[in-house]
C-alpha cells in the first residue's frame, strides 16, 4: 500500500516541549516538538521495545530511550546502537498535524 | 505483606507466564533470547526446571560455534550481555538436569568468555554499557565458582578477579555506578551491579579487597534513589524490580536491616501497578513478557527473602548451592 498522509492531531495539542502518543494504522507513534519542530518515531524502542514516549529528547533533535539509553536522531532514525528506529515525516496543513506512513 | 497472597499471585502469574509459552520457549521455534534467558531464571526459581529439558536444549542447539550466543536465536553474531544470561541459565539449570551436552555447552561458554575479556578486565557489547556487560560474565563466573565448576578453573578464577576489580575501580565515590551513553541516572546499572556481581565475592572468594564498602554504598544509593511512592527511576517498572531485587540479596548478606522498608514500599509499588496478567514497562503501559518474568521473578526471591532460612535468597542468584 502507498505511503499516504494521516492526520495525527492540531498543531495546538503539540505545543513547544511538548509530547504526545498516537495511535495511527495501529501503530502507537510518539510525538515531540523540539523548539517548534515536530518529530514523529515509532513508540517502541528496536533495543528492548522502551517506550520512546517516556524517553529524554535534547536540543540536538536527539529522543534516548528510559529503558537502556539507547539514542536516535529524530530526524532519520539513526543511532549509534545496531539499530534503526522507524520515524515518520510530518508535514503541518489547516493547523494540522500530518505524518506520512 | 501476606506471604499467603504472594502465593496466590505467583500461582496466577506463572498460569499467565505458561499460557504464554508459544512466545518464550525455544521449542516453539526461533525467538528473542534475551526473552528466553528471562523464562528460564522463571522456571529456575519455580521449581520447575525438570520438567522443561527440551527448553535447554534447545538453548544448547542454538549456541554459536565460538560458544556465545547472539540476541536472536536464528542469528549467528555472538554477543557477550546475552550469551552470559544464557550461559548462566545453562550452568545453573543443569545442576538439577545433570545433561552432559549441557555441561558441554557450558564449557565453550566459558572458553568464549575467557577468549572475549579486554586487557583492563571488562567485555564489550555493542547493544548494553561496558559495565553492565562486564557484570554479566562475572555473574556466571560467580556461579562457576561457587558451583566448584573444575573447567579452566585457573583462568575463570583470574578473569573473575579482572572483572570484578574493574566494576569496583569503576564505581563512583558517591556509590553509584554510571554510564554517560547508556544508563546517565546510575539506577539501573548500580543495581545490576551490586546483585549480580560484587556482592557475590562476599560469599564464594573474598578476594576482591573493598568488595563488602561497594556494595554497601551501592545499596545506600539505592536507598537515596527510590522515589517516595516506592518507585526508582521516574516510574520505571524494571528498575523498580532491579532495585527491590538487587536490595534483597545484597542486603541479607551484608546483614543490613535497613533495607526491609525499602524492599516493601518498592514491592507495594510493583504490586500497584500490575497488569490483570504481568506487567508493562511503565505503569498503564500494556503487559510484556519480559517484565511479567521480571515481575515473577521478585515475587519468587521475595518469598525466599522471607524464608527463616537468610541463604535462601541467596540461592537464587546462584551464589551458594
Amino acid at each position: 500500500m502507498p505511503a499516504q498522509w494521516l492526520a495525527a492531531c492540531l498543531v495546538n495539542e503539540l505545543p513547544p516541549g511538548g509530547r504526545k502518543l498516537i495511535k495511527l494504522n495501529g501503530i502507537d507513534i510518539a510525538l515531540f516538538n523540539i523548539g517548534g519542530t515536530v518529530f514523529a518515531i515509532k513508540n517502541r524502542c528496536p533495543h528492548r521495545s522502551g517506550p520512546l514516549i517516556r524517553g529524554f529528547t535534547d536540543a540536538a533533535g536527539g529522543i534516548k530511550c528510559p529503558m537502556h539509553g539507547w539514542r536516535f536522531d529524530l530526524r532519520n532514525g539513526s543511532s549509534e546502537r545496531p539499530a534503526q528506529a522507524t520515524v515518520y515525516p510530518v508535514k503541518v496543513e489547516d493547523n494540522t498535524l500530518y505524518l506520512l506512513l | 505483606m501476606q506471604l499467603a497472597n504472594i502465593d496466590k499471585l505467583i500461582k496466577d502469574e506463572y498460569a499467565f507466564f505458561l499460557k504464554e509459552k508459544n512466545d518464550w520457549s525455544l521449542t516453539a521455534g526461533p525467538q528473542d533470547l534475551e526473552l528466553v534467558a528471562h523464562a528460564l531464571r522463571v522456571l529456575l526459581h519455580a521449581r520447575t526446571t525438570p520438567d522443561f529439558l527440551p527448553d535447554y536444549l534447545a538453548l544448547v542447539d542454538c549456541q554459536n560455534a565460538d560458544g556465545g550466543w547472539s540476541p536472536f536465536s536464528a542469528d549467528e553474531e555472538s554477543t557477550v550481555w546475552v550469551s552470559a544470561f544464557c550461559g548462566l541459565m545453562l550452568i545453573r539449570g543443569n545442576r538439577l538436569l545433570g545433561n552432559e551436552r549441557i555441561t558441554k555447552s557450558v564449557h565453550r561458554a566459558i572458553d568464549y568468555f575467557l577468549g572475549t575479556q579486554k586487557s583492563d578486565g571488562h567485555w564489550v557489547d555493542p547493544r548494553w554499557a561496558d559495565l553492565d556487560t562486564t557484570s554479566h560474565p562475572v555473574s556466571f563466573f560467580n556461579v562457576a565458582l561457587g558451583l566448584h565448576e573444575p573447567y579452566r578453573r585457573a583462568d575463570v578464577l583470574r578473569s573473575w578477579e579482572r572483572g570484578g576489580r574493574f566494576i569496583i575501580d569503576n564505581q563512583s565515590s558517591d556509590g553509584g555506578w554510571y554510564d554517560a551513553d547508556f544508563h546517565p541516572s546510575g539506577v539501573e546499572i548500580t543495581a545490576h551491579l551490586i546483585q549480580d556481581a560484587v556482592v557475590a565475592d562476599l560469599v564464594i572468594e573474598r578476594r576482591l579487597r573493598g568488595a563488602d564498602e561497594s556494595c554497601a554504598k551501592g545499596a545506600a544509593k539505592l536507598y537515596e534513589w527510590q522515589a517516595q511512592d516506592g518507585s526508582w527511576d521516574n516510574e520505571n517498572v524494571d528498575h523498580t524490580m532491579d532495585c527491590t531485587r538487587s536490595l534483597m540479596v545484597v542486603t541479607r548478606i551484608l546483614n543490613d536491616t535497613r533495607a526491609e522498608e525499602v524492599i516493601m514500599h518498592g514491592l507495594r509499588w510493583i504490586l500497584t501497578h500490575k497488569n490483570e496478567s504481568g506487567w508493562g514497562d511503565f505503569p498503564g503501559e500494556e503487559t510484556n513478557l519480559e517484565r511479567t518474568c521480571d515481575g515473577l521473578d521478585t515475587l519468587l526471591k521475595y518469598k525466599a527473602y522471607r524464608s527463616s532460612d537468610p541463604q535462601d535468597v541467596v540461592r537464587l542468584w546462584g551464589y551458594v548451592s
